[in-house]
């Protein structure tokens, strides 16, 4: 744990921050509101104080509210893994701005983070589906994701006949069912 | 007669048939041969080039069979050595039949036409690449006296003919309806065509100073000891022949158009059975004409490397033994098998009587058979010729899966730039360094 | 049952609609920016479909490549054939059985993939792991980063078309994994850390396996090497191949062996030390140029730094257990921990939250081999077809850590 580098934090950001920042083992962790992304982002990176050159992760995480999308830097000035937390992104708005404008390289980490979640990341040039297939609807990491419907509400496959026969729990009404005996 | 014919087995009935069938046809074939063979034999007789060139154009067909399975084993077990590993070892003696299984293999495959290909085309262009390499081995002298046609203009036609191959390479590219075939073609094309131009240029210091182009001549030419081979004469022909032979023949490190790690099978892709086993034919046969002309041209061909150290003589008159001959064919397998298998039978108590005798019959017969091969080699002209020039045509071949086994290969671009920047000027040279030689010692 | 909730885009280019979902019915291409751009075909240039079946393609990985003659104009990595969706896995298993799962991710150095969640499980239980647990996760991970790079050693040449190599570098390889085997009973997915230490003392047969190797072993590495760095075709076509300049590399956050080629010294072994590292004396090799020919003598001179610390952790090793004493069943108090560990191709970290319950609420796996594709897209345009092969396997990803 750095304690100076805790304050040096504390000072660099001030308003900026919603919540304390942590220490634990060898993390620092700072929670920012996810329309500040860009402009803390950048501060980490250029400021010659921080000097965040290395983006170790980026993460998104349902917390079964809202989301979050969770960066992990690494700097020479400090021996800590610095966590930076865009907190309470709305679960019908789940929108955060891109920081592929700093590190080209989060470009695919995005995408990833958009096919399993759902985040849009305003300035991504390319974000689409990366592991899941192009047709795929859901979002398969999303706490409220349930395989038999979500899965089965993808046309183009990915479901087992075994799932594909439980009937989803929202089911079109205008799903046609084939009997012998009329009603 | 029918309650006779339904009593009978289904054994006679056969041969009911076939008995009769047979005398009918016999006699229509004798009399038909006696009409006819004597014209035949007259027509024959007359065209005896004609006779010649069927024959030796089937010999060379059936020929390239045999060359592709020792080469195809040869490159199974070089490489494996090479690569720490055992390679074929279960099917026939040390995995001698692995070829002929593959062979068999390809032939049992599934010949697969794609949907969208142009059939014609893609049905044509094995038998194009086919057709195009073992006549090139028509020109080839193997030995005194042991060649399919000697031309006047030997040379010429190898590189005509063998520079057929690339259409049919191209054929198959187009044909394939696949990127993949299509750029494998079209590499064909540019590398074949780039890299023809060294191959021939670099023989031509050799034209000039055989001052022929049948191979048959150059070979004489070369006649005597190692000094006298054009090895001498041509270093640097040499050295651009084998380079050039090397793209010519699509082996590694120059082969651009199946290579595998970027455009999977190249030209080969779409091609599945007997169809793609004939572009792999085609390829190890080519392996062995450039080698055997690399042989020719630089290393006198079937001219042993020097003279046999021990002149033998043999002047054996078997009818000077008269009734002896009787006893020595009737005896000497007997005595031999006795003898040889009698070390065996004595030296170890594990060998049975029986062991022994069957040991010494092999050994008696590969004693028999080595004879009459070593005399065949010191009597006759042609046996030793032929033992020399496979010699020397199986060490390049041995060299090029030696190379298949070692290096990388070259980017196409590096390639093209090495063709057009280095071979072509050093051809060139080859050619004025030769010709400005030759005159100077002409009119000394 | 819930009614998934499902986001309300109202951007409609983002959206994928559901009338276009069907699987005969063609999939509109042109959907983001950057998807406009590359399938937008100028004059004379063709799509070319690498993969999935392609030889040399490293796994299953599909590039579309759009080629200009036979110079690579762009290209579009297509991803997922090996996805297992192991992240969803771990979220419905117990933190000793994730390990196992985590195997397959990267399954030429798969003691690595184990090594980061381990470590931050670790972290989120407050668990002290025995210094001889320490010292054989740093050996068995060093020999596992040896066995991956000579198998980079192996797939660099046969991708660029030589086919010995490969057999040379496995039989160093296959020294190693039965050297692994003896102590872990797997040749390929070894299962060997636990939370807490590791599954398993080192045993006399391992022992005199590598003893054996040792002594051997950097004379070995010379006669692979010697197959490759005296060609003059390796040289030319790997020198000047795909050079990846110093802040092009942190832009792209590449990581391990493919930074340090661009002259980035940075190792998490030494920048971020864990484990028993700082107790070790080893230097990172760096070189300056960036290019294939320099991705590859790194990795070779960082086999020689293993052999190096192996052979320390073999003189410095304490006795003493190789568990610590832990409950079978973990409830970690809730929280989140990251860890990262320097793996055979860069980062391999792992980023857990834990609810309280014996299921991680989240587990996050970031692998080198994903990023580092990703810079194919970047280094490839402008070489030639034969080239893509040659700079992918330079950047050496694995597929099965890619698509996770």
């Amino acid at each position: 744990m750095d304690r100076a580098f805790r304050t040096l934090v504390e000072r660099t950001f001030g308003d900026l921050l919603t919540g304390p920042v942590r220490q634990r083992h060898d993390e620092t962790e700072m929670r920012i509101r996810p329309g500040d992304v860009p402009q803390v982002m950048r501060t980490l990176h250029d400021d010659p104080a921080l000097r965040f050159e290395y983006l170790g992760d980026l993460a998104g995480v349902d917390t079964g509210d809202d989301f979050q999308v969770v960066y992990h830097l690494y700097s020479v000035v400090t021996p800590d893994w610095l966590r930076v937390v865009a907190d309470g992104i709305p679960r019908d708005q789940p929108r955060i701005p891109s920081i592929t404008f700093l590190w080209k390289g989060a470009e695919w980490m995005e995408r990833e983070a958009y096919d399993m979640f759902g985040l849009v990341f305003e300035g991504n040039r390319d974000l689409r589906r990366i592991y899941m297939p192009d047709d795929f609807v859901s979002f398969p990491l999303r706490k409220d994701f349930h395989l038999p419907d979500d899965a089965s509400r993808s046309p183009g496959g990915g479901v087992r006949p075994m799932e594909d026969a439980a009937t989803p729990a929202d089911a079109a009404a205008t799903t046609v069912r084939r009997s012998a005996t009329a009603p | 007669m029918a309650a006779y014919w339904n009593r009978l087995s289904v054994g006679s009935r056969a041969l009911l048939v076939i008995v009769p069938a047979l005398l009918v046809v016999g006699a229509i074939l004798t009399v038909g041969i006696a009409l006819l063979l004597p014209p035949l034999l007259g027509f024959l007789g007359a065209n005896i080039p004609l006779v010649r060139f069927v024959g030796a154009a089937t010999a060379i067909i059936v020929m390239t069979i045999p060359i592709a399975f020792v080469i195809i084993f040869m490159e199974l077990k070089v490489i494996a050595a090479m690569n720490l590993r055992v390679g074929p070892d279960r099917v026939g003696p040390y995995g001698t039949f692995m070829s002929v299984v593959h062979g068999l293999k390809v032939l049992a495959k599934e010949d697969f036409t794609p949907r969208g290909v142009d059939v014609p085309i893609f049905t044509m262009a094995p038998i194009v690449v086919f057709a195009s390499i073992p006549l090139t081995l028509l020109v080839i002298p193997f030995a005194p006296g042991l060649f399919g046609q000697d031309f006047n203009i030997g040379l010429l036609y190898f590189f005509a003919i063998g520079g057929m191959s690339v259409v049919g390479l191209m054929m198959a590219g187009w044909a394939s309806f696949n990127k993949y075939s299509l750029l494998g073609a079209l590499r064909a094309a540019a590398q074949v065509i780039s890299y023809e131009l060294p191959l021939t240029l670099s023989v031509v210091g050799i034209i000039i100073l055989a001052g022929t182009m049948s191979l048959n001549s150059i070979v004489q030419q070369q006649a005597g000891s190692l000094l006298d081979w054009n090895i001498w004469k041509q270093p640097l022909g040499f050295i651009i022949f084998f380079i050039a032979a090397t793209a010519e023949a699509n082996r590694t490190p120059l082969d651009m158009t199946e290579a595998d790690q970027e455009l999977v099978a190249g030209f080969a892709t779409e091609y599945s059975g007997m169809r793609f086993g004939f572009f792999f034919f085609a390829e190890y046969v080519n392996v062995f004409v450039v080698s055997a002309l690399s042989a020719v041209l630089f290393f006198g061909g079937w001219n042993a490397p020097f003279d046999w150290p021990f002149p033998v003589t043999l002047s054996l008159d078997p009818g000077g033994l008269g009734l002896g001959l009787v006893f020595l064919v009737a005896l000497a397998p007997v005595v031999g098998t006795i003898v040889l298998g009698l070390p065996f039978w004595l030296l170890s108590s594990r060998v049975s009587t029986l062991k022994a005798l069957v040991i010494g019959f092999i050994l008696f017969n590969l004693l028999i058979v080595g004879a009459f091969l070593g005399w065949a080699f010191v009597s006759a002209a042609w046996v030793s010729g032929l033992v020399w020039m496979m010699l020397k045509t199986f060490i390049f071949v041995f060299i090029f899966v030696q190379m298949r086994a070692t290096l990388p290969r070259v980017r196409v671009d590096q390639l093209m730039n090495f063709a057009w920047k280095w071979l072509l000027p050093a051809a060139l040279l080859n050619i004025f360094v030769t010709a400005i030689a030759v005159s100077i010692v002409a009119t000394r | 049952m819930t009614t998934p909730t499902r986001p309300s885009l109202d951007d409609p280019s983002l959206t994928i609609p559901l009338e276009h979902a069907g699987i005969f019915e063609p999939i509109p291409l042109a959907r983001t920016e950057r998807q406009q751009e590359f399938y937008a075909l100028k004059d004379g240039e063709m799509l070319l479909n690498m993969g999935p079946q392609h030889p040399s393609t490293h796994g299953v990985l599909r590039v579309v490549l759009k080629i200009s003659d036979e110079q690579v104009v762009d290209l579009d990595p297509v991803l997922g054939y090996l996805h297992r969706g192991v992240e969803k896995i771990a979220e419905n298993s117990d933190f000793h059985h994730i390990i196992s799962q985590l195997d397959p991710l990267e399954y030429v150095s798969s003691l690595f993939c184990e090594w980061s969640p381990v470590m931050s499980f670790e972290k989120l239980l407050d668990v002290q792991v025995p210094r001889r647990a320490e010292y054989i996760r740093v050996l068995t991970g060093e020999l596992n980063r040896i066995a991956s790079h000579m198998l980079f050693l192996g797939w660099y040449a046969l991708d660029l078309g030589g086919i010995t190599p490969i057999l040379w570098s496995f039989a160093e390889r296959d020294e190693i994994v039965e050297m692994l085997a003896a102590i872990t009973g797997a040749k390929l997915l070894f299962n060997y850390f636990r939370i807490g230490g590791v599954n398993g003392d080192l045993n006399h047969e391992f022992m005199s396996r590598l003893g054996d190797w040792m002594s051997r072993a950097g004379a070995q590495l010379d006669a692979g090497m010697g197959l490759l760095n005296a060609n003059e075709i390796f040289v030319r076509r790997a020198r000047g191949l795909g050079v990846l300049d110093r802040e092009t590399a942190l832009r792209m956050c590449t990581t391990g062996p493919n930074l340090r080629a661009s002259g980035v010294p940075f190792d998490i072994r030494r920048a971020h030390p864990y484990s028993v590292y700082p107790e070790l004396d080893f230097e990172i090799p760096t070189r300056s140029e960036g290019d294939s020919l320099a991705r590859y003598l790194l990795r070779m001179d960082e086999v020689r730094q293993s052999l190096r610390i192996i052979d320390q952790c073999l003189h410095q090793m304490p006795d003493g257990p190789v568990m610590a004493r832990l409950p079978r069943l973990l409830r970690p108090r809730p929280g989140r921990a990251y860890s990262a560990v320097e793996g055979p191709r860069g980062q391999y970290s792992c980023y857990a939250m834990s609810d309280g319950t014996d299921q991680p609420f989240r587990l996050r796996i970031h692998d080198p081999s994903f990023l580092h594709l990703q810079l194919v897209g970047l280094l490839m345009p402008g070489n030639l077809i034969a080239d893509t092969m040659a700079i992918m396997a330079s950047l050496d990803p694995v597929m099965g850590g890619v698509d996770k």
